[in-house]
């Protein structure tokens, strides 16, 4: 087990390097001199702002040069400042992940409890149309926006029952968002869940489970769902990244304070090194919730750690 | 010009043990309903964050709102727009024009405790004025300062190295408030986080992203005399940035928010529900027009710019993009902006396709294939430049289609804002949609003196050294009714070349729950809150 996670902590390495390579290379890639890009809003810039700029970013510095400082100061915590706040980046992101987190773990929780619950439903329930039924609701849950079903959501449970609030904070300030943003990964979890669980329901093992007469119940959470959760854990963690997405959506149509509004804000405003720091420490994360899957993958199935 | 003196410090400062002793009466009676009583929150919607708090730093609109409430100018307007005293009690001009002396109100702190004395406020005017301040608009608002002195503690001369006409009232824009020099000194950069000014409430606490929180600046007693006398009533007023109109909407209808801006889509369904108090002006500056690039092909011929104008019908535009929640622009100004000429209206081209016809085929502009326009077997198509805003982006179909109709292919592109602006200054476009807001008619020298071009606004990048010398003129003159004649003249000449083919301009809107009494809504565009209290 520990060979297992020493290398796997050792691959997350060459893929923070890449990750840093490509933020760092946002800003060469973008089309125009960044500084003119940055300091091209309303009002133009002079020549010695530019100046001013560009050595404050250290984009008159080589490229490697420039790559090198990037990634001993990224090691270090500090990701430079915001240009739109001037507060330190690592700050900014410091404030406003707890609400991005709160939202993402919220959704993360309703979707695999909503998606695996639907799922196994559609898959052990004996009449067609509970399972047609079931995957027409994740059919739907898939493809609505959830900008357009956030409103929805909105509508309906704030205006129209008056239950949830909008504006305030707190845990039920919270619920509105989080099915929101749980509604495409709940679901994939769902479709994932039922396919898998169809393929496990078929083995030897379980027809032997059922043979022995254990109690239905038994034989699909205890036997035929654990072995199915491998494929679902591995979409758990790609919808990971989906959610962290799906925040900057529903983080605008929800008004919370978080993460994803913070990267709006810093591309509308071409705010190159927020922006970096933020790709930057969504990968991290990315990267990180992924090596905890790739753990518990061990932890489900002992296989693993001896391939 | 109206010059003011007043001196009810003396009465005031009589007037807290009288205040007091009211307070307490307060407490054990509640006022009658109908009676102001002090206390509660107001949540106002907004959908964009500022950029800074620092007035002097900041470039967005926001900011300038937030300001009206957290700072003070040295001179501001009534609710008929008449200048009156604010931190300057009284005021003198030279006859030249270019000296200015202020007489400061007394007994004003700012909100860090310091008093504002004439050397705190020459140090705010010159941090406005100082390049390392780089202000995007405060500093401009000064002019052409030459030299700020205090001549005594209460004594302020502001000198201009040439007469400018707009000068009292940028005095009264916002961005041009007292901002306290031992905050700024203090907290650096930081000052833009954490605001100190004069104003009837001050800063609480920002929360990106989420509210800025305002509380009532229990010592204020320096408010104009259109307001009452003494601290206002609001213990807090507290601005929810919420970017999305449904959200605000739902929010407003909730109760959540009390004073909403409302989006154009929801204002005759918020009015029919007969539950809200509503507010309606007209915006300050032209909603939406249509610029032209006169150095691009097939704009530069004058004959085809009138063309367009003549070819559009600016009513149903008005209509379909904008509910109708608005009127039909003419020139450059609207009629809430002073300056601006009642005669434009029939001044400026009238919808006439054959007139349109005409002066396109003048212009070598025939129909050709498919009856769409060919001058030397080229068809008439050109891009036409916009940000994504839902009102432009359904204005800009309208003249899309409407254009088809006359032979002229239009493609429409949509940039983000700065990009936009970044790619009119260049002279990228042949024509783009923009609108603007401005309290004064010397807007005029932003959008048309060629010193502009390439730099600021002027996106028509026409040079005309007629143009320039009448807008230079209307900011230097000090007498009204010159200025009034020169615009009138440079309306009539914007019009005349074509620079642009004005839409329309929309009605503001603000909505208040039914519980939030003794709103104002001033001629510039806001609501004044100082009188405002909850009922419950």
């Amino acid at each position: 087990m520990w060979v297992y996670l020493r290398r796997r902590l050792l691959l997350t390495i060459p893929t923070l390097l890449g990750v840093s390579a490509l933020t760092f290379s946002m800003i060469h890639l973008a089309p125009g001199d960044p500084v003119a890009i940055m300091l091209g809003g309303e009002f133009a810039a002079s020549g010695r702002d530019m100046g001013r700029l560009r050595a404050e970013l250290g984009l008159d510095q080589p490229v490697p040069v420039q790559f090198a400082r990037y990634l001993a100061r990224a090691a270090r915590g500090d990701l430079g400042a915001s240009i739109r706040s001037r507060r330190p980046v690592a700050a900014e992101i410091r404030d406003r992940f707890p609400p991005t987190f709160e939202l993402t773990v919220a959704a993360m929780a309703v979707a695999v409890s909503a998606g695996v619950l639907t799922g196994t439903i559609a898959a052990t329930a004996r009449s067609p149309a509970v399972d047609s039924a079931t995957m027409g609701v994740a059919l739907l849950g898939l493809s609505m926006p959830t900008f357009w079903s956030g409103l929805l959501l909105i509508l309906l449970f704030s205006l129209k029952l008056g239950w949830l609030p909008i504006t305030a904070t707190g845990l039920r300030a919270l619920i509105l968002p989080a099915v929101t943003l749980a509604m495409p990964a709940g679901a994939v979890l769902a479709r994932m869940t039922r396919s898998s669980l169809l393929e496990v329901l078929d083995q030897d093992y379980v027809r032997t489970a059922r043979a022995t007469g254990v109690a239905e119940r038994l034989v699909i959470f205890r036997h035929a769902l654990k072995n199915a959760f491998i494929p679902i854990l591995t979409i758990i963690a790609l919808q990971f990244g989906g959610l962290l997405a799906g925040a900057v959506i529903v983080e605008s149509v929800f008004a919370r304070p978080g993460l994803g509004r913070l990267a709006v804000n810093a591309i509308l405003s071409r705010d190159f090194p927020l922006m970096q720091g933020i790709v930057l420490f969504t990968a991290v994360i990315y990267v990180f919730v992924n090596l905890i899957v790739d753990c518990s993958y061990a932890v489900l199935d002992p296989r693993i750690r001896y391939q | 010009m109206r010059m003011a003196f007043w001196s009810r410090t003396a009465l005031r400062m009589g007037g807290i043990g009288l205040a007091l002793a009211l307070a307490l009466v307060a407490v054990s009676a509640p006022p009658a309903p109908g009676q102001p009583r002090p206390g509660g929150e107001l949540v106002v919607a907004i959908g964009q964050e500022p950029d800074t708090l620092d007035p002097q730093k900041t470039s967005t609109a926001v900011t300038g709102l937030i300001s009206r409430y957290l700072g003070d100018t040295l001179v501001t307007k009534d609710l008929k727009g008449n200048y009156v005293p604010a931190l300057a009690r009284s005021w003198k001009i030279s006859p030249d024009g270019l000296t200015w002396t202020f007489e400061l109100t007394d007994g004003v702190r700012f909100h860090d405790g310091t008093v504002l004395t004439a050397d705190a406020v020459k140090a705010s005017i010159d941090r406005a004025l100082a390049p390392e301040t780089r202000s995007p608009i405060a500093g401009a608002l000064f002019g052409p300062v030459e030299s700020v002195r205090a001549t005594g503690p209460r004594t302020l001369v502001v000198k201009l190295k040439q007469p400018f006409a707009p000068f009292l009232d940028n005095l009264t824009d916002p961005r041009a408030m007292a901002v306290s020099p031992a905050a700024v000194q203090r907290l650096g950069a930081g000052f833009g986080r954490q605001p100190a000014g004069t104003g009837p409430w001050r800063f609480a606490e920002w929360r990106s992203a989420d509210r800025i929180i305002l509380a009532r600046n229990p010592d204020y007693r320096w408010g104009p005399g259109h307001v009452h006398d003494g601290p206002v009533y609001l213990e807090r007023v507290i601005f929810r940035i919420i970017p999305e109109d449904a959200a605000q909407v739902v929010a407003f209808e909730r109760g959540e928010v009390l004073m909403l801006t409302a989006p154009v889509t929801d204002v005759k369904r918020l009015e029919q529900m007969k539950r809200f108090t509503f507010f309606r002006f007209l915006r300050k500056g032209v909603g939406l027009f249509m610029e032209f690039n006169t150095r691009r092909e097939p704009f530069a011929d004058v004959r085809v710019r009138r063309g367009l104008n003549h070819a559009l019908e600016k009513r149903s535009i008005l209509e379909i993009a904008l509910a109708g929640l608005g009127e039909v622009a003419h020139g450059p100004l609207p009629p809430s902006i002073w300056g601006y000429w009642e005669g434009i209206k029939d001044y400026t081209p009238a919808y006439s396709p054959a007139r349109a016809r005409q002066l396109l085929a003048e212009a070598g502009w025939t129909p050709g294939a498919g009856g769409v326009l060919h001058r030397d077997g080229r068809p008439f198509r050109f891009t036409l430049y916009l940000a994504p805003i839902d009102t432009w982006r359904r204005s800009a179909q309208i003249v899309q289609s409407q254009l088809r109709a006359h032979g002229i292919q239009m493609e429409i592109q949509t940039f983000e804002f700065g990009t936009l602006l970044a790619k009119l200054r260049a002279g990228e476009q042949q024509a783009n949609f923009m609108g603007y807001t401005y309290t004064s008619p010397d807007i005029v020298y932003l959008w048309f003196h060629s010193s502009n071009i390439g730099t600021g606004l002027a996106h028509s990048h026409f040079k005309d050294e007629r143009l320039d010398q009448m807008i230079v003129e209307s900011r230097t003159s000090t007498d009204p009714r010159r200025r009034l004649a020169l615009y009138q003249d440079i309306q009539k000449y914007i019009v005349d070349r074509a620079l642009w083919v004005p839409l329309w301009t929309n009605y503001n809107y603000i909505a208040l729950q039914p519980a939030v009494k003794g709103a104002k809504v001033h001629p510039d565009g806001f609501v004044v809150l100082n009188d405002t209290y909850l009922q419950p």
